[in-house]
């Protein structure tokens, strides 16, 4: 299972980072940025990832999750955009650490759906009020 | 209708605009035109889905939008115009959008185009776009989000830039 990260500016590379940093590597994710780009560009970036360009050459056809930051812009756009309803990927918006590690933890081990199903369920429950004043 | 900013982006509807100039604009009706897209139904539901619900979503044809903006209904409405580039701003204004003034908000890096800003890319079909709007009477601005510098480009702006005015 491989996983893309396409957010604003540089949240996607920074949450790779700390992945890496707390899981090691081998977290089986990447990133893109939209910094400076069209939609058009955005979009044609996420599908030669989407292919595998560069690695077999010949295209891949392993599953794969794009997260996103925010529903509604240009990431989440041009995500939409790249993939075809025969692509084995699933988008997941709202992305966050707790999401991500969740990914590292199982992406070689789940199939596609019930990955992101509890990685939709882990980055809910990463949102929750700690305390502070009542 | 009244056009509260016709803005070219080539990211079209994105949180710049639904977020950011529609929350200081408070328009009534996004209106893309875009050939391409408007015919692609697929593309039409993707960037509809991204305006919040209380703004309509019109995707059209260049001349479908002229048509929209030219009609009488709905005449109390403010409406925010989108084009993804400078070509297709100029023919809405050439085909009788009432557009007085352009803000520029996104022209991306791309082969041949050279910076500006660094939101906005322009090459020589660019330079003569903006031209034209001249001609036309269009004032033209370069401003990325609400709050930020507004960059006036008059004649004399753009022939320094190289536009054949």
């Amino acid at each position: 299972m491989r996983g893309l990260v396409a957010t604003h500016g540089g949240i996607g590379a920074e949450l790779v980072e700390v992945v890496a940093m707390i899981m090691g590597p081998g977290t089986g994710l990447e990133s893109l940025s939209n910094h400076g780009k069209s939609a058009h560009d955005l979009t044609e970036e996420i599908v030669v990832w989407l292919r595998g360009e560069g690695e077999s050459g010949a295209g891949s056809q392993e599953p794969a999750i794009i997260f996103i930051d925010d529903y509604g812009g240009s990431c989440a756009n041009a995500a939409q955009l790249a993939c075809r309803p025969s692509d084995p990927v699933a988008l997941v918006s709202g992305v966050n650490l707790a999401m991500l590690l969740g990914f590292a933890t199982w992406h070689e081990e789940l199939e596609l759906e019930e990955l992101v199903q509890r990685l939709v369920e882990r980055g809910r429950t990463a949102i929750t009020r700690l305390g502070g004043a009542s | 209708m009244t056009v509260v900013l016709a803005r070219v982006d080539d990211r079209l509807i994105h949180g710049q605009v639904t977020v950011g100039w529609c929350q200081q604009l408070q328009p009534d009706r996004l209106l893309l035109a875009n050939n391409a897209i408007a015919a692609d139904a697929w593309q039409c539901r993707v960037y509809a889905s991204s305006v919040p619900p209380r703004i309509q979503v019109s995707i059209l044809s260049v001349a479908e939008a002229v048509n929209l903006l030219k009609g009488s209904e709905a005449e109390q409405e403010k409406v925010m115009v989108l084009t993804g580039s400078l070509p297709e701003m100029v023919d809405l204004v050439r085909l009788g959008a009432p557009i007085t003034r352009v803000n520029l908000g996104g022209i991306h890096f791309a082969p041949g185009k050279r910076e500006l800003y660094p939101f906005v890319y322009l090459d020589d079909l660019d330079l003569r776009a903006l031209c034209r709007l001249a001609e036309l009477g269009v004032d033209v601005f370069a401003q990325q989000v609400p709050g930020g510098r507004e960059h006036g480009l008059g004649v004399q702006a753009i022939r320094e830039l190289g536009g054949p005015c």
